[in-house]
C-alpha cells in the first residue's frame, strides 16, 4: 500500500481522533504527524494481520497515550473557571464542546468514544484497545450516558 | 432529558485542511538527523576515553598487573556507562506503536522496569569499576611516592569517590526515580481504566 494513499485517506480521521483526546488543534496535529511518521517508518513491515485502518488507529492511540509521559515534564495550564461558564448555543459551539467533553474523560474512554464516533466497528475497536468486544459495547454505552448527560446540561 | 443528540454528526463538523505530505517528510528527515547524531555523540564519547585511556598506557608504560587491570577496569565502566546511555535514549524509536493498546501499556511498564534496572544496577557497576580501576591503578604509583603523599593520595581519591557514592548517585537515582515512579502510577490507572470489566 502507497503511503500517500493511506495519508490522504486517514489524516483527517486521525486528526479527529487527536482532537477528541487533546481538543488543541495545535497539538492535535503534532500528534497526527508523529503518528504519520510511526506509520511511514512501519509501513514496510505492515503484515496485514490487521486491516490498514486498525493498525494505523492502533498507532494513534499509542501516541495519544504516550503525552501522559510528556505531560509528566511539562503540566497542562489550567484555565481559570470563570471562562467555562460563558454558555453558547450555536450549532459550532456544540461541536466545540462536545471535543471539549471527550478531552475531559479519562483517557482510555477518550479513545474508545473517538473511535466509535468515526464509524470504526466495535470488533475493531475491541482489537484497537485489546479487550473484548462486549466490554467495548458497555464501555460506549456508559460513555455515551455520561456525554449524554453532559449535553442535557449544557443545553439547559 | 433529550438522548437523541446526534453525536457523530457534531464530531464530523470537526474539520481541518490535511497539511502537504511535505511538510511531513521535512519532520521525518529532522527526526532521522537527530537519532543518527545521538549515536555519533554516544559512541565518539567512547572512542575518545578509550583513547585516552589507551594513550595514558601507552604514554607511562605501567609495568604492575595492577594498574593495567586498574585500566581495564576504568574502560569498562566507561564502556558501560555509554551502553546505558545508549540504550536509555533511544526508547521512542523502540517502542512499538502497533501493538493493541493493552499490550503496548504492557511494554511501556517493561521498559520502565528496564529503565529503572539500568539507572539503578548498572549505575553502580559503573561506580565500582570505575572506583576499583581507579583505586588499581594508583598502586604502582602510590608505591614511588612517601608513605604521606600516597596516603594523602589515595585518602583525597577515595573521599572523592565516597562523596560520589554516598551523595551524588543517591542523588541521581531520587530524581529519576520520582519521574519514572510518577509515570507507572499513571501507566497503572491506564491500564485498570482498560482492564475494568474484561
Amino acid at each position: 500500500m502507497i503511503f500517500e494513499d493511506i495519508y490522504k485517506a486517514y489524516w483527517l480521521k486521525i486528526f479527529r481522533l487527536c482532537m477528541g483526546y487533546m481538543n488543541d488543534r495545535d497539538s492535535a496535529k503534532d500528534l497526527a504527524q508523529e503518528t504519520f511518521i510511526t506509520v511511514w517508518q512501519k509501513l514496510p513491515d505492515f503484515r496485514n494481520e490487521s486491516s490498514i485502518g486498525t493498525w494505523v488507529f492502533r498507532i494513534a492511540s499509542n501516541h495519544c497515550l504516550r503525552q501522559i509521559e510528556k505531560q509528566n515534564r511539562m503540566p497542562k495550564t489550567q484555565l481559570p473557571a470563570e471562562i467555562e461558564d460563558v454558555i453558547h448555543h450555536g450549532n459550532e459551539d456544540k461541536m466545540e464542546f462536545l471535543y471539549k467533553c471527550i478531552s475531559e474523560l479519562p483517557e482510555s474512554e477518550r479513545i474508545i468514544i473517538s473511535l466509535e464516533l468515526e464509524d470504526v466497528k466495535q470488533a475493531e475497536i475491541a482489537e484497537i484497545v485489546g479487550i473484548s468486544e462486549s466490554n467495548v459495547r458497555v464501555k460506549i454505552h456508559r460513555i455515551k450516558e455520561k456525554l449524554t448527560k453532559k449535553f442535557n446540561n449544557y443545553e439547559q | 432529558m433529550n438522548n437523541n443528540i446526534d453525536l457523530k454528526g457534531l464530531w464530523n463538523k470537526q474539520e481541518a485542511d490535511i497539511p502537504d505530505t511535505k511538510e511531513l517528510f521535512e519532520k521525518i528527515n529532522a527526526y532521522k538527523k537527530r537519532s543518527f547524531r545521538k549515536i555519533i555523540f554516544t559512541n565518539t564519547l567512547l572512542i575518545l576515553t578509550s583513547a585516552f585511556i589507551i594513550f595514558i598506557w601507552y604514554y607511562y608504560q605501567p609495568e604492575m598487573i595492577s594498574s593495567k587491570l586498574g585500566i581495564v577496569l576504568i574502560i569498562l565502566a566507561m564502556a558501560i556507562f555509554v551502553f546505558v546511555l545508549n540504550q536509555t535514549i533511544p526508547l521512542l524509536t523502540k517502542v512499538d506503536f502497533d501493538l493493541d493498546i493493552r499490550e503496548y501499556l504492557k511494554q511501556l511498564f517493561r521498559y520502565r522496569e528496564k529503565q529503572i534496572f539500568l539507572q539503578t544496577t548498572m549505575l553502580n557497576i559503573y561506580f565500582i569499576l570505575l572506583s576499583a580501576g581507579i583505586c588499581l591503578y594508583m598502586f604502582e604509583y602510590a608505591l614511588k611516592m612517601t608513605f604521606l603523599l600516597a596516603t594523602v593520595s589515595y585518602f583525597t581519591t577515595l573521599m572523592w569517590i565516597a562523596f560520589n557514592w554516598f551523595y551524588l548517585r543517591p542523588r541521581q537515582i531520587k530524581k529519576q526515580r520520582a519521574k519514572t515512579d510518577e509515570l507507572i502510577i499513571k501507566l497503572e490507572m491506564l491500564n485498570r481504566q482498560i482492564s475494568e470489566n474484561d
